[in-house]
């Protein structure tokens, strides 16, 4: 009675949290690129100006002679587009709120959408990928595992971690804005730190926790911020020094050998890679938004269209030839919102009519691209129905790593994307 | 008549005119200044329940470090590098790593702190912390000090930019 007691009974984790996850994994790491800004189908999937998104998308279809002058020549990326590999949803929709690009990231990143213009000085309301990920899987796992890489601040940092009750900081991601911290200020302010021997370790912390222990301090406000072991951290100060060490001896200002062709998406993707190279994370979020430029420059929407594209092709290319993270990671590829039907009234110097978003419905028309190894991912599948929705990522990410069942119900309201998964 | 009426007006006017100055002399001039007393402004214990933003840790910091006001320019430029890495306790252990490490620093040499330990660790607990020690921890950190000829300054110095308390007020 007593034995049938205990093995019934649930047991808590040294996290503090009941019960192991269960679920089986599909794949060990998940890649979900948010090609942001505002893409329509109309220039993406549906290839109206020709293919815009060669490494992303199969099929020829020369560029639109009357956009062709304003697109930069970027090389080919070898090997077969990423379609191919994968399944892509035609008709995914980003169904309710606001087209705006934070309720956007938020929906997608939180899989429950904004039903209303959001406190951009606020984490979001609903757990993160990150948190579910991080405080649902069996055994935890850290934050060196989880990433988010944003190409601009703003609200954006603000995404790797909710307000949500038994959620938030402590299971949030490491964030990273690259281009602000590997530039020539981080250079100034963080290149050349003080480093401590180990015999000076142990002093520091002898005398740091004696200074701790005479300061109680308010655990609330202390917990504000995602928090690495020391081991973790030493790694994660390591990893940024050495960035800005390469960065001083010039091996990222042309990375990918495009000269100056390197917008910042492709810049933000490129140290996403670094990421992946140096951690081998288990999921990573990185976005782009470099096509918002269509609000007053159409002709330039479509070449940054085409350099996210580029951008992506070199993600999948570093995924596959980084140990552990090679034939075992799924890519995710999706805008947060599309644009509008109609155009505004700026024209660009090609003549072309520049487009908003303000929620009409085809700013809610995207696509969706599940992207993975065979036996994982289902190959070559195009769903030209009209489904799959934004809120459906979060779900498919927590299904391929294996804490989806975990989550309580009725906080995640999508469906696990089924279609694209063997 | 006149020649007394004359003098008596004199001797008159004479009289008033000293009294005058005789009340005039003896009056104490009020003198009024508008000033405020040096007040040390001090916590005199660590109830300190207010985290420092990030402009306000960036900028103590390095008031802290170099002894001057940091630029506003300079301090923008270290919010944007605070705010583009998530955890925030290891941006700033970076930041105060780097600061420590400039060629500009301005912190106590080992000798000074060694000429006088007791003035040291009162000095450091009032810059760093803004509050005075009290006895426990100005024993404790004196004896770390006169125990260890390695332990220096900027090991210290260190040690309390980085603790919890330096980063409330």
């Amino acid at each position: 009675m007593a034995a049938a007691a205990t093995i019934a009974a649930p047991y808590i984790l040294p996290s503090g949290r009941l019960f192991a996850a269960t679920g089986n994994r599909v794949a060990n790491h998940v890649v979900f690129c948010l090609f942001a800004g505002g893409i329509r189908n109309i220039e993406s999937v549906q290839k109206q100006r020709g293919n815009l998104m060669p490494s992303i998308l199969s099929g020829g279809g020369s560029v639109d002679p009357m956009i062709a002058a304003g697109m930069d020549a970027l090389p080919t990326i070898p090997g077969s587009s990423l379609q191919s590999q994968g399944t892509l949803y035609n008709q995914f929709r980003y169904a309710q709120g606001p087209t705006g690009h934070f309720n956007g990231h938020s929906t997608a990143i939180t899989g429950a959408y904004t039903l209303q213009d959001l406190n951009i000085k606020e984490p979001p309301k609903m757990p993160t990928v990150f948190e579910y990920y991080r405080k649902h899987s069996d055994p935890n796992q850290s934050a060196l595992n989880a990433w988010w890489v944003s190409n601009t601040l703003g609200p954006y940092p603000s995404l790797n971690y909710s307000t949500y009750p038994g959620y938030g900081a402590a299971y949030g991601a490491n964030y990273m804005q690259p281009i602000t911290l590997i530039s020539e200020d981080g250079l100034s302010a963080l290149s050349n730190p003080r480093i401590f021997s180990s015999a000076e370790g142990e002093k520091i912390n002898k005398l740091r926790n004696f200074f701790n222990d005479s300061f109680s301090i308010d655990s609330q406000v202390d917990n504000a911020t995602v928090r690495n072991p020391m081991n973790d951290s030493d790694l994660l100060q390591s990893f940024i020094r050495q960035q800005l060490i390469n960065a001083q001896a010039g091996q990222a200002t042309n990375p990918w050998g495009v000269g100056a062709s390197m917008n910042g998406d492709m810049y933000n993707v490129y140290y996403a890679e670094q990421i992946i190279q140096e951690f081998s994370p288990e999921l990573l979020v990185v976005n782009m938004q470099g096509v918002d430029i269509c609000h007053s420059n159409f002709t330039e929407y479509c070449n940054n269209l085409r350099k996210a594209d580029y951008a992506v092709g070199k993600l999948w290319q570093t995924i596959q030839s980084t140990p552990g993270m090679a034939n075992d990671t799924i890519l995710i590829v999706a805008p947060e919102h599309g644009r509008n039907l109609e155009p505004n009234t700026i024209l660009d110097s090609f003549g072309q009519p520049a487009i908003d978003h303000t929620s009409d419905n085809t700013s809610r028309e995207i696509f969706c691209m599940v992207v993975g190894p065979a036996g994982k991912v289902n190959q070559g599948l195009v769903v030209n129905d009209i489904t799959g929705e934004s809120i459906d990522i979060v779900p498919t990410i927590g299904h391929i790593l294996g804490f989806r069942d975990s989550i309580p119900g009725g906080m995640l309201s999508g469906r696990v994307l089924t279609e694209s998964l063997v | 008549m006149q020649v007394w009426n004359n003098t008596s007006l004199k001797i008159s006017f004479s009289l008033t005119l000293g009294i005058l100055l005789i009340i005039t002399a003896c009056k104490k001039e009020t003198v009024y200044v508008y000033e405020v007393d040096t007040v040390t402004s001090r916590q005199d214990d660590v109830n300190k329940g207010i985290p420092k933003s990030t402009v306000e840790f960036v900028s103590i910091a390095y008031a802290d470090v170099f002894g001057n006001t940091i630029s506003q320019n300079n301090l923008s430029r270290l919010t944007l590098l605070y705010l583009a890495f998530g955890d925030k306790r290891l941006i700033e252990d970076l930041l105060i790593k780097n600061m420590l490490n400039a060629p500009d620093v301005e912190i106590t040499s080992n000798s000074e702190m060694r000429s006088n330990v007791s003035g040291f660790v009162s000095a450091i607990y009032s810059r760093l912390f803004n509050r005075d020690p009290n006895e426990l921890e100005a024993f404790t950190l004196e004896k770390a000090i006169n125990d260890d000829p390695e332990l220096t300054p900027e090991l210290i110095y260190y040690s309390m930019m980085t603790s919890d308390e330096y980063r409330y007020y």
